[in-house]
């Protein structure tokens, strides 16, 4: 009885699910477009590009010291010299202005202490790009005054990148495994919209004038939920690994408990949203605006680490920085039962959802007749 | 028998006295009509009799069940058409009822439910899809998938156009035929006349009278309205009247032109004593009619309001 119930429950949200275009479009569509946009933007578009910098150098009286710090430019694999000559400054800086390159170098005009001039457009100030060439050339320039001052260098740099993921994790991973968790996670905050539509139009009023359990009907809801959480998993990564080159080391079992301990805590988020709005645009209004601040604040699209540190206190407290980082555990560290990060992560998941819920549960027994009525 | 006893029933929200004071019985296979203005309490004291609202006061009794102890039971006896027909739109007819069936313990196969209601070559259409008139018809069907001795429908034809209510009419009568007891709420007076056998008029959260739609009308004062308008000018009208405020059952008249309206106790008497005086005269009379008593005279006599539909 219980059993053919829960089926006919489960096929009719099955059905739903699928016939309702808007589900395919937000839970699918969306986060692939988006997700493809951010690999574009950021990511440079696959494969692995290389840091490049365009610069123009002036040279406006050619000495032999400018003439020795333009061949060691020239020599500097990252910079690409514009024409391969020196232009004049003029010419250089309507270059700058125009934005044909990231940088304009001046050289000394007399021999002896003078200054090496560094010229970008004020646009680009505090770009990654003007920041790494100010600081490749200032390092140039200390070479140059040891070299000249006949100083041996006594430190070099050997730089070698290395990572927690078995290979190196590049943008591609981070992004998409960042994708799937915001997908899932907008999946539990905006799906509990069906709740307030169906609180709206009487059905849940009607369902309970029936014997149904309404468990069954809610747990059946649930495991559809789910099974859409699975096929958003799914997608994502073959575009992400197909289409972006990004690297999956998965690791199912800590991969299974961030999936649950999301699609619990961002599903008691939506029910408790659901709880206290009216209508469906006060619920959309309310998960739209939750869903954009953790999109930004809980390392989606680049690390926590970038935001301003005063700022640094919000991602700690957020469930979506948590369950990023237990997706990533899952997806591409291929690690995470064992680590202790990972399960005070999920602690705090937990804690969130069980506290959404607790007050959700209260508010909906509270308003039961006006919620009805 | 007596298959619903509702008793001294009683619902506040807030300062808002919604049904003060409410009994009634529902005899096995009668329809038994609720009508009253809006706000009367009709649809609280439906919800109270459905379970959905726990009554402040009063008792409900299906035969020996009651909501307190035989909830599970009682669903199952039941079916209910809300006033907000609230379907899956995006399941079609057919899944719409087969979903519901699986709610209950015993059901009427879905193809017979289909053909009651008339939607057997739209079953595979979306709920969506359906107009107002079938979106009705199917909520009806889903209070009947647990073939129910006892079906309320809460204004089942609110909003739907003639042909429509008709229909619904016909399934209505349909259950009647079939030995199943309905309890009716509409806002048409017509309707309440034409399906009930009992009517339960209610205002301001009471029982204000309970009868037959019949008896209930024959309990008005027997003054009827009688219209008359002449095809020969005010002149011939001015005359008539004169003479009808004569007849000692005429209680009062009103002209307008060539029209003539008249209430009297004994429309016959007037009428032939009017006739007479025309023949003589040789006035031509274009119209007559005597206005037939409805249950809208009766709310109107007894609570006093005019009835909007």
């Amino acid at each position: 009885m219980a059993a053919k119930q829960f089926g006919a429950m489960f096929g009719a949200h099955l059905k739903m699910m699928f016939r309702e275009k808007q589900v395919w479009f937000w839970s699918v569509f969306f986060p692939v477009i988006l997700m493809v946009l951010f690999m574009i933007i950021f990511g440079g578009g696959g494969g692995s590009s290389e840091f490049k910098a365009k610069i123009a150098v002036v040279d406006a009286s050619p000495n032999v010291s400018s003439g020795m710090l333009l061949e060691q430019i020239k020599s500097i694999p990252i910079f690409e010299l514009t024409e391969g000559e020196p232009v004049t400054l003029e010419a250089g800086q309507t270059l700058v202005e125009e934005k044909e390159i990231d940088a304009l170098i001046v050289l000394p005009e007399v021999e002896g202490t003078s200054e090496v001039g560094l010229i970008v457009n004020r646009e680009n100030e505090g770009g990654a790009t003007t920041q790494a060439i100010s600081s490749i050339m200032s390092n140039f320039v200390q070479q140059a005054n040891l070299a000249i001052a006949g100083v041996p260098p006594t430190y070099t740099l050997e730089l070698e990148s290395i990572t927690t993921a078995s290979e190196d994790t590049s943008y591609s991973d981070f992004l998409l495994t960042g994708m799937i968790g915001l997908s899932i996670a907008q999946g539990g905050l905006f799906g509990m919209g069906d709740l307030v539509d169906m609180r709206k139009r009487g059905l849940l009023k009607r369902l309970r004038m029936t014997p149904a359990r309404m468990g069954l009907f809610g747990l059946s809801s649930m495991l559809v939920r789910l099974m859409l959480g699975i096929i958003q998993i799914t997608i994502l990564a073959l575009v992400g690994v197909y289409g972006f080159g990004a690297t999956l080391h998965i690791n199912l079992l800590s991969l299974s408990v961030a999936f649950f301990a999301g699609a619990l805590v961002f599903n008691a988020m939506g029910y408790l949203f659901s709880s206290f709005s009216k209508t469906m645009e006060a619920y959309m209004g309310m998960a739209n605006i939750t869903s954009m601040l953790m999109m930004f604040l809980s390392g989606i699209f680049f690390p926590v680490a970038n935001l301003p540190e005063w700022l640094q206190v919000v991602p700690k407290v957020l469930p979506l920085s948590y369950f990023v980082e237990g997706m990533r555990d899952g997806l591409i560290y291929a690690e995470g039962i064992a680590s202790s990060s990972f399960w005070i992560g999920m602690a705090i998941m937990a804690a969130w959802g069980i506290v959404c819920f607790l007050i959700a549960a209260r508010l909906y027994k509270s308003q039961s007749i006006a919620a009805t009525r | 028998m007596p298959v619903l006893e509702v008793s001294h029933l009683k619902k506040s929200f807030g300062a808002v006295h919604a049904v003060e004071d409410i009994s009634f019985t529902v005899e096995a296979g009668e329809i038994f009509t609720i009508i009253g203005p809006n706000g009367a309490g009709k649809t609280t004291t439906l919800e109270m009799i459905e379970g959905l609202l726990p009554p402040d006061e009063g008792d409900i009794a299906f035969g020996a069940k009651k909501w307190s102890r035989n909830e599970e039971a009682i669903k199952n006896d039941i079916g209910v058409q809300p006033q907000s027909s609230a379907l899956f739109d995006l399941l079609t007819v057919e899944e719409n009822l087969k979903l519901f069936a699986t709610f209950y313990d015993k059901s009427r196969p879905v193809a017979d439910i289909l053909e009651m209601i008339n939607l057997t070559e739209h079953k595979n259409r979306h709920v969506k899809k359906l107009s107002g008139g079938q979106k009705q018809r199917l909520a009806i069907g889903l209070a009947m998938v647990n073939d129910p001795d006892i079906i309320f429908l809460d204004e089942p034809t609110t909003g739907l156009d003639p042909q429509a209510r008709r229909n619904i009419w016909d399934i209505i009568l349909r259950l009647k035929q079939l030995g199943k007891t309905t309890i009716l709420t509409t806002h048409y007076m017509e309707e309440a006349e034409k399906l009930s056998d009992r009517v339960c008029i209610v205002d301001q959260g009471k029982v204000v009278t309970l009868d037959t739609p019949s008896a209930l009308i024959d309990r008005l004062t027997k003054e009827r309205e009688v219209r008359l308008s002449f095809l020969d000018g005010e002149q011939a009208a001015i005359e008539t009247e004169a003479i009808a405020q004569r007849h000692p059952a005429v209680v009062r008249t009103v002209r307008e032109g060539a029209a003539l309206q008249i209430w009297t106790t004994q429309p016959e008497d007037t009428l032939y004593e009017l006739f007479g005086y025309t023949k003589d005269r040789g006035y031509r009379v274009e119209q007559i009619s005597i206005r037939e008593l409805s249950l809208e005279d009766v709310f109107i006599a007894f609570t006093g309001k005019e009835w909007r539909d």
